[in-house]
């Protein structure tokens, strides 16, 4: 089956492990709390390192890898009649969602998005909400008009 | 019907049962609270609390009955209401989905009824909609007729005939089922309602503690006790079965009379004997239909018919699926749906999941079952492992909703089978589906496996219908039959 035609931006990829970067601070810091434990009590010193090991392998996953493959993955297509979307590391997803049934479209703006010039997108049916997460922020706007415009014609068949 | 009308007095009434009701357990604590001897004017704030409340709850409904009025006016139901903020809700009579009639037994006695008006709002939840508490049934049919014509005016201002023939022949509606008392019985004796009743039984013995005395009659258990297992275990069986006659009884007041017709494009309900209901679904507001059966059941040949319906009247709260045939035999079921539903098709043949996908229908069935086996193991040594005897059943289990799961595609409609316990048929129409998904995990894709989600609104929600561990193959064949992309 032919994949989604377009991947989501580039920057996406810096924003993730930027945020990978946030979540292992909360890891890091409760290694240095056990490593610290472990001088104090004197415990062996291989303890120590496989803290460390956890540490460097939890960064490069969360980093390094995940964000890559995420992106690798993420595609979408918004076709006249529907919106495709195709994501998942190890579970992978794929989506349609028929004009018709769109209710509504949003573009939404974090910080971290914000800063490097992305936005999310937001499609919400009667009964689910799809999120396509990091576009440039003019492209988004202007989906998300072409996608409020189609979800309109569909209605008036 | 322009001026401002106010509901029945007895309305008060009900609305400080109501009220009531939802304070009962504050009520209760308070009067444990206040239940000890008395020494000073501080033990006395229980009793004076729970006074008040009451005061307070019976004064509201006093006051909020003077203040709700309802006038049909200018095209829109005008309803105001509110105890200390007035409150205005006016609903264009072209967004009325329904008004869904019920009777409880306080209202039969004045001839009254409750009335509820479903709405076609997207939001859902309780404070969309609008409710009479209690009008007279002439009232109530003054109204319903003011709406009907409104509405009909709107759609048939060119073709006046019409309308009156309409008129005519929703009189004589046609009625599709009526229960009958050998399947209300049924439907009764093979609910899972017994278990409700025993737990109730509980609830209700552990509430007056005080009053029972407890330790005399366990002193009189120690006697039992010498007199054999043997009455025991008839005194067990003697409160299940009471239990389940119980159990019977409610379902029989609940669902007595419970009739089914068809009238203008909507789906109407009926049913109860204590308190009687009338629902109204439109026929176009009908997101899918489920077969269901209870391995009982689905033994003696027999099913239950629900809708999942975009409005909000549900039959538990926080869900929209109601049930329009509680029991009946699954060929006349089918027949009868053939006749109300004309747009779905019911005979579709499912084409059953791969031989491969087994292994992991029963490889979660028994990874369910593992904690407690390896618990069981772990804390009765050696005997315990006879827990492992537990995997059989898994096994058996998983094996079945293996077997169960099916799917079929076909011109304008997606059909799914699985089994929890029950076996759920499931008839969506592709224009209703909200959106449809395929997953393949990462075990999936090495086994050339793929599930499929697809939803259904229900309620204010979705509902989401799961074809799990199709052969890749078939679920692309779903996800394209859903695909609206050119094909080639």
């Amino acid at each position: 089956m032919k994949e989604p035609a377009k991947r989501i931006s580039t920057k996406a990829l810096r924003v993730w492990r930027i945020s990978g970067v946030i979540s292992s601070v909360f890891l890091w810091l409760l290694l240095i709390g056990a490593s610290v434990a472990i001088f104090m009590n004197q415990w062996p010193l291989w303890i120590f390192f496989i803290l460390v090991a956890v540490g460097v392998a939890e960064v490069l996953i969360v980093v390094v890898i995940l964000p890559n493959m995420r992106w690798k993955r993420w595609r979408y297509e918004v076709r006249e009649r529907e919106i495709e979307l195709q994501r998942g590391v190890f579970i992978v997803r794929r989506t349609l969602i028929p004009m018709t049934r769109v209710q509504h479209v949003d573009t939404k703006q974090g910080p971290l998005l914000r800063k490097y010039g992305l936005g999310a997108i937001h499609i919400s049916t009667a009964a689910t909400i799809h999120e396509i997460p990091a576009v440039e922020i003019e492209e988004a706007e202007e989906m998300r008009k072409v996608i409020a415009a189609l979800a309109r014609v569909e209605e008036d068949v | 019907m322009s001026d401002p009308k106010k509901l029945h007095p007895l309305s008060t009434l009900l609305t400080f049962f109501r009220e009531l009701k939802s304070l009962v357990l504050p009520i209760v604590f308070l009067f444990f609270m206040g239940n000890g001897e008395k020494h000073n004017i501080w033990d006395y704030v229980p009793i004076i609390g729970i006074g008040a409340v009451i005061l307070f709850v019976l004064v509201s409904g006093v006051v909020k009955w003077l203040r709700f009025t309802y006038r049909l006016e200018e095209n829109e139901l005008k309803i105001e209401y509110g105890l200390f903020v007035k409150k205005k809700r006016y609903i264009p009579v072209e967004r009325i989905q329904s008004l869904d009639l019920s009777a409880g037994i306080l209202h039969r006695m004045f001839g009254l009824v409750k009335i509820r008006v479903e709405t076609a709002g997207a939001g859902g939840g309780s404070d969309s909609e609008a409710e009479l508490t209690a009008i007279t049934k002439a009232e109530a049919q003054a109204l319903q007729q003011f709406i009907n014509e409104e509405k009909s005016r709107k759609v048939l201002a060119n073709k006046q005939d019409a309308r009156f023939e309409k008129a005519e022949s929703r009189s004589d509606r046609d009625i599709f089922y009526q229960a009958g008392l050998f399947e209300l019985l049924l439907l009764a004796a093979t609910s899972g309602g017994i278990g409700v009743v025993i737990s109730a039984v509980f609830a209700f013995l552990s509430q007056f503690q005080d009053m029972i005395p407890y330790e005399k009659i366990f002193k009189e258990a120690a006697h039992f006790i010498e007199m054999g297992t043997i009455v025991i275990a008839i005194l067990v069986f003697l409160v299940l079965f009471v239990a389940w006659v119980i159990s019977i009884g409610l379902t029989l007041l609940r669902y007595a009379g419970f009739a089914l017709s068809k009238e203008e494009g909507n789906v109407v309900i009926q049913k109860g004997l204590l308190e009687k209901q009338q629902l109204t679904i439109p026929m176009d507001r009908i997101q899918g239909i489920t077969i269901l059966e209870n391995p009982l059941r689905q033994m003696l040949g027999y099913c239950s018919v629900h809708l999942e319906s975009a409005g909000g009247a549900g039959e538990e709260k926080g869900s929209a699926s109601m049930v329009i045939i509680p029991m009946v035999k699954k060929k006349k079921a089918l027949q009868m749906l053939a006749e109300l539903f004309p747009d779905y098709c019911f005979s579709a043949s499912l084409t059953p999941l791969p031989l491969r996908s087994a292994s992991r229908y029963i490889g979660r069935a028994c990874l369910f079952a593992t904690p407690p086996v390896i618990a069981a193991a772990w804390l009765f040594w050696p005997f315990g492992l006879w827990g492992l005897t537990a995997f059989l059943p898994a096994l058996l289990y998983g094996f079945a909703r293996f077997r169960a799961a099916g799917w079929n595609v076909s011109a304008g409609q997606l059909t799914v089978r699985t089994r929890g316990v029950s076996l759920q048929t499931v008839f969506m129409l592709r224009h209703r589906i909200q959106s449809l998904e395929m997953i393949k995990t990462w075990r999936q894709r090495q086994r050339k496996l793929a599930s499929v989600h697809s939803v259904v609104k229900s309620g204010a929600t979705g509902k989401k219908i799961k074809v799990t561990d199709a052969s890749a193959a078939d679920a692309e064949e779903i996800y394209q039959w859903y695909e609206l992309r050119k094909k080639g």
